[in-house]
């Protein structure tokens, strides 16, 4: 136990010794008994209090219950003291925490009486509205002795917890077809015919055609021989281009507005986890304050989840930081999604590169669709977003001009249409000329 | 106190509810009840030690973790001793339970912050542990009643006797309480 570890009297118990020693005095020597009546409660606790005065340090203990979230899920932060004088009567512990975490109780605050309620009480609930990785806690924890007398504070040491909060992705399907891709292997059916195991049509044998897909049936009644066609297989590559160089809009978390780059994590998120669980490659490149970000393209639950950890670790650029570099292993057949607010110059520049590949290329517009509502007690705001719109709106039909798609995020089928059109177009895009 | 201390203390005050805001309302109470039944008992005390108080309670709600409180108490008592000439009135008990309330309340506050949820086993702790105090209440001032009923009171060898008691609980008690940071604890707001 080192010189600060201890036990120490607190103000109360100081009053009450003192109060109770002035008072007996002045009794005594004035000849006021009534005196001693007054006395009397400061005498109780005062003694009361060094009866039971603990000695032994409590051994405390903190923990999150889970280091990984979802928005708007809850973990639960453990308070564990470990009283083994038994003297302990009351445990209070305050848990602090960054923006974006809610408590309960209010406020991260709980004092329970230690041996009657049992430490699970000291338990503090903690529900991320944000994603983004945070630390909390430690909490502080104060234990105290009988009547408030003698205090222990425990050491805040290196007890915090960094908890991930992986974007609540929204809703999202697409029953659109894939895209064109040159590859023949994977789980999608191409919209070529070749080697796989969907039916296309029956046809006459050809040079080349395997003995085995030979329909007898068909050959013998026709009297030439036909074979049974099927549609080739093949992987659908997405690359989810992320762009966090700007963050507009107010943010209240999962359960309130959000801004620009919030409808952009979790639509990002929503597509990669859509993708993936249909089994598709899925890259991720992001555009933010630590420069760009890349995530090889794979498949599987593990990669989706690596994807999800890379997004909640966004933060929005201060500076433009783009290298202007293709996302690797970019073919003329992978979809490349790109989410951005269409605000930033250095994204649009980026969106008209990937374009004049060749690329299959998908804008999502992820600026929130009340921006000009946001602040409406202040309406030089509105106005000021209402002519930066005009702006970007100049922009944004300049790009589908040039033949980007570009639709904004509405969750689930809302680019459908514009992956058929895709699909129909692939590989009939031109490569620009620079 | 610090400027900034007692600015976290305010700002702790402003989010007070449940049994913290209570509390704090007892803590406020207790003073203003004592000084109530001081008149009662004999009169007004001083305007500046009604005054003094009045101000140092409202300084304890803000802050319970200091020595206002002490001075508080002290002043009561002082009020007290200057306005009541009667050492048998029953109004000593009404006194002792106000003071009862004010210390219990303020050393209750001091335990946890303002915002805190008090669970029902240790609001029920406090409650019994209170009352069990009053009666001792209760006990000293029947005890008081018959020191004056045999005039025990003005007996030489009681008064000695009682020193050396004081003496004696004086010594015990600060060597059973005080470590040597105690003094830390003494910093007067």
């Amino acid at each position: 136990m080192s010189a600060g570890d201890r036990w120490r009297p607190t103000a109360a118990h100081v009053r009450a010794i003192i109060v109770a020693l002035v008072f007996a005095m002045v009794a005594v020597l004035g000849r006021r008994p009534d005196v001693l009546v007054l006395a009397a409660p400061f005498v109780g606790a005062a003694v009361w209090a060094i009866v039971l005065r603990p000695t032994q340090v409590p051994q405390v203990r903190q923990a999150i219950g889970h280091r990984t979230v979802r928005e708007g899920d809850a973990t639960t932060w453990h308070v564990h003291v470990d009283d083994p004088e038994g003297r302990v009567e009351a445990v209070a512990a305050l848990l602090e925490s960054p923006d974006w975490v809610d408590r309960r109780p209010l406020e991260g605050q709980v004092v329970t009486a230690l041996h009657d309620d049992g430490t699970e009480a000291l338990d503090v609930v903690v529900r991320s509205t944000r994603w983004g990785r945070r630390q909390i806690g430690p909490a502080v924890v104060v234990a105290t002795g009988a009547w408030g007398a003698f205090r222990w504070t425990a050491r805040r040491e290196s007890q915090a917890a960094s908890l991930l909060t992986l974007p609540q992705t929204s809703r999202f399907d697409a029953a659109a077809p894939p895209v064109h891709v040159p590859g023949l292997i994977g789980v999608n059916r191409s919209p070529r015919q070749g080697s796989g195991n969907e039916f296309a049509s029956i046809r006459p044998f050809q040079p080349g055609d395997r003995l085995r897909r030979i329909h007898w049936a068909r050959s013998v009644r026709s009297g030439t021989l036909h074979v049974s066609s099927t549609w080739a297989d093949h992987d659908r590559h997405v690359v989810l281009l992320v762009d966090a160089l700007d963050d507009v809009g107010e943010s209240e978390g999962v359960d309130g507005l959000a801004s620009s780059l919030d409808i952009t994590v979790r639509a990002a998120g929503a597509i990669a986890e859509h993708y993936t669980h249909a089994g598709d490659r899925v890259a991720l490149v992001v555009l933010g304050s630590r420069g760009v970000q890349r995530v090889a393209p794979a498949s599987g639950y593990r990669h989706l989840r690596r994807l999800l950890e890379v997004m909640a670790d966004i933060q929005p650029a201060g500076a433009q930081r783009d290298d202007g570099r293709l996302p690797r292993g970019l073919g003329s057949g992978a979809l490349v999604v790109m989410l951005s607010p269409l605000m930033s110059p250095a994204a649009l520049r980026r969106a008209a590169t990937i374009a004049d590949h060749g690329i299959s290329l998908l804008v999502v517009d992820c600026l929130p669709p009340d921006i000009t509502r946001q602040d409406p007690d202040d309406p030089y705001v509105g106005l000021t977003w209402r002519i930066e719109l005009l702006k970007r709106d100049r922009e944004v039909r300049r790009m589908r001009e040039s033949g980007i798609a570009v639709v904004p995020w509405r969750g689930p089928g809302s680019l459908d249409v514009v992956l058929r059109d895709l699909q129909h177009h692939a590989g009939t895009r031109p490569r620009r000329s620079r | 106190m610090s400027e900034q201390a007692l600015q976290d203390s305010w700002w702790l005050l402003t989010r007070a509810r449940g049994v913290g805001l209570l509390l704090r309302v007892l803590v406020l109470l207790g003073p203003l009840v004592a000084l109530v039944v001081t008149r009662a008992a004999g009169g007004s005390a001083p305007v500046v030690i009604e005054f003094g108080v009045v101000a140092l309670t409202v300084c304890c709600v803000v802050v319970p973790d200091s020595q206002v409180g002490l001075l508080v108490v002290l002043l009561v008592g002082l009020g007290w001793l200057v306005t009541v000439d009667d050492t048998t009135t029953p109004w000593s008990l009404a006194m002792a339970l106000a003071l009862l309330v004010f210390h219990t309340s303020l050393a209750a506050s001091s335990i946890a912050a303002p915002g805190a949820a008090w669970s029902a086993a240790l609001r029920r702790r406090w409650l019994l542990r209170s009352i069990v105090l009053a009666m001792m209440c209760v006990a000293a001032w029947l005890l008081v009643a018959a020191v004056n009923v045999y005039d025990l009171a003005a007996s030489s060898a009681l008064v000695a006797a009682s020193l050396v008691v004081l003496a004696v609980a004086g010594l015990l008690i600060s060597r059973l309480s005080c470590t040597p940071e105690a003094h830390e604890t003494l910093d007067i707001a």
